[in-house]
Formats: C-alpha cells, sequence, structure tokens
C-alpha cells in the first residue's frame, strides 16, 4: 500500500466524506441516491466481513445472519418504543450491539472449527436464524414486518438514512484501518497463515478471533437496522437472502481479502456493475458477463484486484 | 528452570512418550537426539503446549505448564523453532518477525518499532538484506534463520530449536554453531535443542538426552553419551556395540 503521510490521507478522505455526504441534498434523482445506498451498505458489509474473513482468514458464510438481526432488532425497538425520527436512526447502535453478542454466542463454539467446517457451520446458523425469525409471530413471522416511516417528507427521511449509512460505512473503514496497522491486526494476520505457529508466537489466538468475529457483525447489525427502516417493510427473505452472505464475501475477496482497500473496491465494482449490467444489457447476457468478470479476475488475479497494485509497486508491504 | 517428570504421551495405543523425565537448567545448551520416531518432537510439542500429555507435569520456574494453550507457554517464556519450517507466507521476513516482537515479552506494542527490532533481530540471524522478501523466495537455510529470528522475537527465557541444522551443509552447519552459541551468550537465553548433526551436538551441548522408543536411554556429557552402549544400539544395532 502506497504509504501516502497520515495527514493528507486524512484529509483526502474528509473531503471525500464530504461530498458523499452532501450529495442527496443536492436534489439528485432519487434513483443515484439509492445506488449509492446500496454502494455503501455493500462496502460497510464487505469491510467488517474482511476483518474476521480477510485478515484472520475465518470465511464466514453467514453475515447475513448479523444483517438481519439487526434489521429485526431496530425494528422492535422503534415499534416497542415509538421512537422518534432521531431515535430511530440512533436505535440502529443497540442493533448492532445485538448482532455483536450473537456474534460472540455464535462464535465461541464455531471458531473452534476451520477452514470450510467453518464456512458451513456459518452457512447454517444464517439458514437457522432465518427459519427461527420466520416462525415467531411476534417478528411478523413469514408475514414479514412493516415500520412505520418518520413523519418527515420522504427525501428528507432518505437523505437523513442515507447519511446514517454513510456514517456506519465511514466508522467501518476507519476500524478496518486501524486494524490494518494495528498490533490487533498483525495477530490476526498470523493467525491466517497458520494458527498453530501464532500461538507458538504468544498470540492469543482464541480471544483474537473472538473480537475480530463480535467487530465485524456489529458494523453489518447497524447496517441492517438502517436498511430495515430505509425499506421500511422487512421480511426474513429479504433480511436473511442468503446471496447478501454470498455477495458479501465475493466481493471482499474480488477486491482483495485481508487489504484495506480491496473490500472497498470489490464492493463498489460489483455493486455498479451489476447494477450497469441489468441496466442496460439483456438479463440473459448480463449473467454471462457478470460469470466471466468472476472467471477473469480468478485466473489473472487470485488475490483480488489489490494484487494488481502490489505487483507494480513491487513486494515491500511498507 | 524447565523440568519434567514422568511426562507421559500416548497417540490411541502408541506410546510416544513414556515417563520422561528431564530437567534444563538455565544457562545451558542441552542436546536431545534419538533414532527417528523416538518422540524427540513430540517431547517439544507437548513442553510448547500444542499437545497436552497424558500424566506427569512439566514446570517452567517452578510453575506447572501443562494444560495451558500453546500462547499462554510463549507469553512465559517458552520459545520453540519447526522442524519443517512454518513461516507465515503471505508476509514478509520482517513483519514475520515483527508480529512475534508484538506479542512477545518485550514491551513492544506499535509497529514502527517492532519493525525496528525486527530488523536488529534478522540482522543478527544474517538476514537484514532479505528482509522485505516473502518467505517463499528464500532457501532451507535461510528458512531456518527465520524460523530462530521468529523465536528470538518473543524475547524467550529458553528456546526449543528442532533440528535447525538438518540439511546444512559443512559451512552452513559451521556459521549454525557459532548462531547457537550467540543465543546463550548475547541473549542469555537458554537452549534446549534436537539435533542429529552429530558435529553440531558435540561442540555445542554441554549435556544431551537420549530417546529411544518414547523412553530416555541416556543422558550426560556428549563424549559419554556417544560411546554409551545402548546409544549404539539404539541407533546401530546390538551388532555394533564394543567395535
Amino acid at each position: 500500500m502506497p504509504s501516502w503521510p497520515r495527514s493528507s490521507l486524512f484529509a483526502g478522505a474528509m473531503i471525500v466524506l464530504l461530498a458523499l455526504a452532501i450529495f442527496p441534498w443536492l436534489g439528485a434523482p432519487v434513483y443515484f441516491v439509492s445506488l449509492l445506498f446500496t454502494v455503501f451498505m455493500y462496502v460497510c458489509l464487505a469491510t467488517s466481513w474482511n476483518l474476521i474473513g480477510g485478515y484472520a482468514g475465518y470465511l464466514s458464510f453467514g453475515h447475513v445472519a448479523f444483517f438481519g438481526i439487526g434489521a429485526y432488532t431496530t425494528a422492535l425497538l422503534v415499534k416497542g418504543f415509538h421512537l422518534s425520527a432521531l431515535e430511530t436512526i440512533l436505535s440502529s447502535v443497540p442493533a448492532g450491539f445485538v448482532a455483536m453478542l450473537v456474534a460472540l454466542l455464535v462464535g465461541y463454539p464455531c471458531l473452534r472449527l476451520r477452514g470450510p467446517y467453518f464456512a458451513v457451520v456459518t452457512l447454517c446458523f444464517a439458514f437457522v436464524m432465518d427459519l427461527l425469525i420466520k416462525n415467531l409471530n411476534f417478528l411478523g413471522g413469514p408475514e414479514g414486518l412493516w415500520l412505520k416511516s418518520m413523519d418527515l417528507p420522504i427525501q428528507t427521511v432518505r437523505a437523513i438514512l442515507f447519511e446514517a449509512m454513510l456514517g456506519v460505512t465511514a466508522l467501518s473503514i476507519a476500524v478496518a484501518y486501524w486494524t490494518d496497522r494495528s498490533k490487533f491486526g498483525a495477530g490476526l494476520r498470523a493467525i491466517r497463515e497458520d494458527e498453530e505457529v501464532a500461538q507458538t508466537m504468544a498470540i492469543n489466538a482464541p480471544k483474537l478471533k473472538m473480537q475480530a468475529f463480535a467487530l465485524s457483525a456489529f458494523f453489518p447489525g447497524m447496517a441492517g437496522g438502517i436498511y430495515a427502516y430505509y425499506l421500511t417493510y422487512i421480511h426474513t427473505d429479504v433480511v436473511f437472502d442468503m446471496m447478501i452472505s454470498i455477495l458479501i464475501v465475493l466481493m471482499a475477496l474480488f477486491g482483495g481479502g485481508g487489504t484495506l482497500l480491496g473490500p472497498i473496491i470489490g464492493a463498489v465494482l460489483l455493486t455498479l456493475i451489476n447494477e450497469g449490467l441489468s441496466t442496460f444489457v439483456k438479463a440473459e447476457l448480463a449473467r454471462i458477463i457478470y460469470g466471466s468478470l468472476f472467471v477473469g479476475v480468478i485466473i489473472f488475479l487470485p488475490n483480488g484486484i489489490m494484487e494488481f497494485f502490489r505487483r507494480t509497486q513491487g513486494e515491500s508491504p511498507h | 528452570m524447565l523440568e519434567g517428570e514422568k511426562v507421559t504421551k500416548h497417540f490411541g495405543g502408541l506410546v510416544a512418550l513414556s515417563e520422561i523425565d528431564f530437567e534444563i537448567n538455565r544457562g545451558e545448551i542441552v542436546g536431545l537426539i534419538g533414532p527417528n520416531g523416538s518422540g524427540k518432537t513430540t517431547l517439544f510439542n507437548v513442553i510448547s503446549g500444542l499437545y497436552k500429555p497424558e500424566s506427569g507435569q512439566i514446570r517452567f520456574e517452578g510453575t506447572l505448564i501443562n494444560g495451558l494453550p500453546p500462547y499462554r507457554i510463549a507469553q512465559m517464556g517458552i520459545g520453540r523453532t519447526f522442524q519443517i519450517v512454518r513461516p507465515l507466507m503471505d508476509l514478509s521476513l520482517i513483519q514475520n518477525v515483527a508480529i512475534g516482537v508484538m506479542y512477545g515479552r518485550d514491551d513492544i506494542n506499535t509497529l514502527p518499532h517492532a519493525l525496528e527490532r525486527a530488523s536488529e533481530l534478522l540482522r543478527f540471524v544474517g538476514l537484514e538484506s532479505k528482509a522485505y522478501l516473502l518467505p517463499g523466495k528464500l532457501a532451507l537455510e535461510d528458512l531456518k534463520r527465520l524460523e530462530i529470528a521468529r523465536a528470538l522475537a518473543s524475547k524467550p527465557e529458553i528456546i526449543l530449536l528442532d533440528e535447525v541444522f538438518a540439511g546444512l551443509n559443512q559451512k552452513e552447519i559451521e556459521a549454525a554453531i557459532a548462531l547457537t552459541f550467540h543465543i546463550r551468550d548475547r541473549f542469555g537465553i537458554t537452549v534446549f535443542m534436537i539435533e542429529h548433526v552429530m558435529k553440531a551436538i558435540m561442540e555445542t551441548c554441554s549435556r544431551i538426552m537420549v530417546l529411544h522408543h518414547g523412553e530416555k536411554i541416556a543422558e550426560g556429557e556428549p563424549q559419554a553419551v556417544a560411546n554409551d552402549p545402548r546409544v549404539i544400539q539404539a541407533y546401530l544395532g546390538a551388532g555394533y556395540v564394543g567395535r
């Protein structure tokens, strides 16, 4: 990764953030606001997933569960306490913590498994959560759950939720940035490469994995809460959609797992390409192009797009 | 500083270690030899916590350590290398070592400081010019040096060296012997080493233990052990004893 001075990096990030933040207030068509909202959401999901999947090498295929848990937690909070507009936004914070708590409970047994076993058991976890909520009547069950929207004009509501999603995404990237250059991230990398060796290097692998897993569940939980309110209607088929789980993994690995920018690049590119293809190309053709893109990247850049930059810069990671 | 009492480890019906007693004193260089499959690496794995012994006790500085997770044992000051080298393949040499420094017993927690310390350690083992390469580019000798640098990174009190001389040529062995002495003399680290290269054992160790079929069959000064009939029998068969 290029090592710009920290201050200019920060200034650049702030400018980008500010530019994105004023976008919904400029009167742009709803379509673009909505598209950008989706991009942020996937950037946030892929970046969070990268903490456990990319840095620690534990491929979680059940991350949509945390997203869904966040969505339902927010819905319950809003319904149960008749929250105001501001409180609605803030209710995604406890949603993040609930997702984190579930991650701790699930992670404790599951993180003892490695490789494909961990991937399968997390996949099952997401299926179980989906079924569980489908069968709980107070959560709407198979009917889904309607949420009352805020008492504000719809554009304003969209803009507020847009800012909230942008905020969560920025926060997740900030945490990933810190992880990338901290002792914590270094420990996770060692675990990914060889967990036994990591332990003989005095790295408390069980604890670090739990922390990474909990952290990687927190932001999807928050994002789920905001998304629930954006849709105003949630259903398990939507917020526990297995395709989201798979997309998160694909995006992070497409861009480059275990790198800061990889998941961001992957999420932005894949969301935009997918959108572009479904708008401008016939559906059958779109799938073929989308698929070939993956095949191409996997063949030529098996470690994701970030590898291309690393190659051109030589091998020094610092 | 490190002592074992009746340490026993089974794999199914196979007795890999049978009531092994041992004691390593601070400042010693102790050798552990024995034919293939005699349980040497198993003993190291039991000490470093990768395996849990079925019975017996291992104490480090008087504290019982068997049953503790490997990272706890490493935190207490027992470092090790692996016989079949296990570098962190996707990370450069200096990162391999720096991670060990950050999690080790030195009070270094930030990456820049850890990298500084790591580059000192790489210089010590003679890898400073390759610090930013990936381990995949290195020859075996260098990878063994990396194993040592990484083990030193945690700042251990005692280091378990598992066949760091194997596969090296004459000249490389000389260098490795010098390195072994440096580890003890410059860092004050006690050394417990598994070795097949007799020249290395004879020159470095003050004491040798011999394992055979999971049992300790001899212990003592290198010269005496090398002439011990039980040891010769274990390595070469009964017919060679006394020749």
